[in-house]
């Protein structure tokens, strides 16, 4: 699971600054009158920037072209969903949707076909989150009034799947939710 | 005189902010406590709750930074005592008004009140357009002091002294203190979001004056929100970053901090950077043109650049294999700059764009945020605050109850952050009053954040025992 790859990544990340925090200030404690402090720290200054500059650099080259808005944007979805949400509901269904009398209905999509949700909100901001049937979050996009967000998505496994709303939208927010079945 | 009345506004600050902070903690404890199941709250009350938590913190951690620079900057150059009272003064009208919004009205559209949702009305009618009106009283105050600091500084410094352009050449003549760049960089990042909050906040009134013959463009107002959300956050650790490259070096014995070529350059380009990372709040806004999005993770990403290789690497330098005085002070500064690159770590991975799609708006957020504010921000102010109480009183340091309340402050602070990180690992969503009964962690995880969060709320409550009687003092003090 990503999520938990990031969790592992953050906390390694997070001990090896504990370690060298704590490093540094045990040598202070432990340095004497004679003011050694560190030797060349110009260069190594440079040499820190640089590999971090390095690092960071690979990283987004890497991850970028993955960003949402770029995958599958060559292909033709095989299915079509329209998504309204309004407080505190998702009104989903395979035809365009009416804002002044909205009806969905219940929507089934096929696994390992390219699915696209043209999102909306007839009110306020919403959040347009998926989760799988483990309840980890697979992917998602915002639900603006004005305007619409295409997600595009391969569904891998078949089964059912969580909406959850993930944009404070009011009292009742945390209730918000629907689903959908993937065969 | 000048200089005991600064002193004394100055002590108003720190009691004022150290109050407001006990009860933004306390509410964000029952909030913990009300997701673990532990106490049970309306979801009206826990919205409400949750907004005025995350605006007063950002308010006080915000004029905390700025009541420090504007005592330190006293060395350099003359500040006005006047601006200084005025925000003070609009300060506390502020957060009475919005008080009473949240606690009387039960106005709940969060801190970020991201449009439309103040105006679809779930709480009292007049809470909206008051809780607008506190918001100005907010700017109104925090521009005068700002604009007055900058002003001062540009009385005494040219345009290129105070962005210290004259260290891009060799033997400068005239040497800018890193304190004075570092607040003059800061200050245009403040005065540009809080100029961007004004525009915001009209648009706002202009919608709620106009009979629905002006809809607002809710794209526009939110990437509005967040220049203005995202920078004063940011900025507020900043105005922390000065107060050390001011005082770390001097509360530990050492030479002062200079400014160099490489220092002028890094807070250069942070002032760049920082104005434009806040395009990361919108990644999930596909609408949103793919030039930002890019824009926003560069920007993020080379925002931690100079402040990696500048700001932490220069504490290094400073410490390293260097025999330096260690107090409180000192150390407060140390573990905040620790706890500034941890939250800036977990902000970097949620900057980027593939992982922000699983991450965004899950408790992964606020466990960054809560990271570089309270075991970043907080302890650079109360590292000033200490400081400055220990200027004018004999507060005898006793070293086993310092460390003492410094292991309690970490052993809460680091509990309380876990469970908000792993909860984000686990998906949970952040701003949920109830979690629906899939998230089966979800709870659990809340009650430790809640039990770790009193932990640091007892090291904060011995801090402010600590503070507050040095700052009455100072307070009732004829000179």
């Amino acid at each position: 699971m990503q999520q938990q790859m990031i969790l592992l990544v953050f906390l390694i990340l997070a001990g090896i600054t504990t370690v060298v925090f704590t490093y540094v200030y045990a040598s202070s404690k432990k340095a004497g009158q004679e003011k050694q402090g560190m030797s060349n720290p110009l260069r190594k200054r440079f040499w820190f920037l640089l590999i971090l500059f390095v690092v960071l650099g690979i990283f987004a080259s890497v991850t970028i072209p993955k960003s949402p808005y770029f995958l599958f944007a060559d292909e033709t979805p095989k299915k079509i969903v329209h998504v309204s949400a309004m407080q505190f509901a998702f009104i989903l269904s395979e035809k365009a949707i009416d804002p002044k009398s909205p009806s969905g209905e219940p929507i089934e999509l096929p696994a390992n076909e390219l699915v696209e949700f043209r999102v909306t909100s007839l009110d306020v901001n919403h959040g347009f989150a998926i989760y799988d049937q483990s309840n980890t979050l697979i992917t998602q996009t915002q639900a603006m009034p004005g305007y619409v967000n295409r997600l595009r998505h391969k569904f891998k496994e078949p089964g059912k799947y969580n909406i959850l709303c993930l944009e404070f939208c009011g009292m009742a927010h945390h209730g918000m939710r629907s689903s959908f079945i993937v065969k | 005189m000048e200089s005991i009345k600064i002193k004394k506004i100055t002590a108003v600050w720190i009691i004022t902010v150290l109050v407001l902070f006990i009860v933004s903690i306390v509410l964000g404890i029952l909030m913990r406590l009300n997701q673990g199941e532990i106490i049970e709250q309306s979801p009206i009350t826990f919205y409400s709750n949750m907004t005025t938590h995350g605006l007063t913190m950002i308010g006080i951690w915000f004029v905390a930074g700025m009541a420090a620079v504007n005592y330190l900057m006293q060395r350099y150059v003359k500040t006005s005592y006047t601006a200084n009272v005025i925000a003070y003064v609009l300060t506390v009208i502020g957060v009475l008004i919005f008080w009473t919004t949240t606690f009387v009205g039960k106005f709940h559209a969060g801190w970020t009140f991201l449009y439309p949702l103040p105006f679809k009305v779930m709480w009292a009618t007049w809470a909206t357009p008051l809780f607008l009106v506190s918001l100005t009283v907010f700017g109104l105050g925090w521009l005068i002091w700002s604009i007055s600091l900058m002003t001062q500084l540009l009385k005494k410094y040219s345009i290129a002294q105070v962005f210290a352009w004259q260290h891009f050449r060799k033997n400068p003549k005239v040497e800018t203190p890193p304190f004075i760049l570092i607040t003059m960089i800061t200050l245009i990042g403040i005065i540009t979001c809080l100029f961007a909050a004004v525009i915001l906040i009209a648009l706002f009134f202009a919608e709620y004056f106009s009979n629905g013959n002006f809809l607002n463009d809710a794209l526009l107002m939110k990437n509005l929100t967040y220049f203005f959300g995202h920078t004063i956050a940011n900025e507020m650790l900043y105005l922390g970053l000065a107060v050390i490259y001011e005082l770390f070096s001097e509360v530990s014995g050492r030479p002062k901090w200079r400014t160099t070529w490489y220092v002028a350059l890094a807070w250069n380009l942070t002032l760049i950077f920082i104005l434009t990372a806040f395009f990361h709040h919108l990644y999930m806004d596909f609408a949103q043109p793919e030039g930002f999005q890019i824009i926003g993770q560069l920007a993020s990403y080379l925002a931690s650049l100079p402040a990696a290789g500048v700001t932490v690497f220069s504490v290094f330098i400073a410490v390293y294999r260097t025999e330096i005085k260690w107090s409180l002070t000192n150390l407060l500064f140390f573990i905040g700059v620790a706890g500034w690159v941890i939250g800036g770590l977990g902000a970097v991975i949620d900057a980027t764009i593939t992982n922000n799609v699983l991450l965004h708006n899950t408790l992964w957020v606020p466990a960054h945020f809560h990271t570089y504010n309270a075991m970043g921000n907080v302890l650079f102010s109360l590292a000033f605050f200490y400081w400055f109480t220990n200027q004018f009183t004999k507060n005898i340091e006793d070293g086993k109850f310092t460390k003492l309340t410094l292991a309690i402050l970490l052993i809460g602070g680091i509990g309380f952050l876990l469970a908000f990180y792993i909860g984000g690992a686990d998906s949970i969503p952040r701003r949920y009053s109830n979690y629906p009964t899939d998230f089966t962690a979800a709870a659990p995880l809340a009650t430790m954040g809640a039990i770790f969060a009193t932990i640091y709320l007892t090291a904060i409550l011995i801090f402010f025992f600590k503070i507050y009687k040095g700052c009455l003092k100072i307070l009732f003090s004829p000179s």
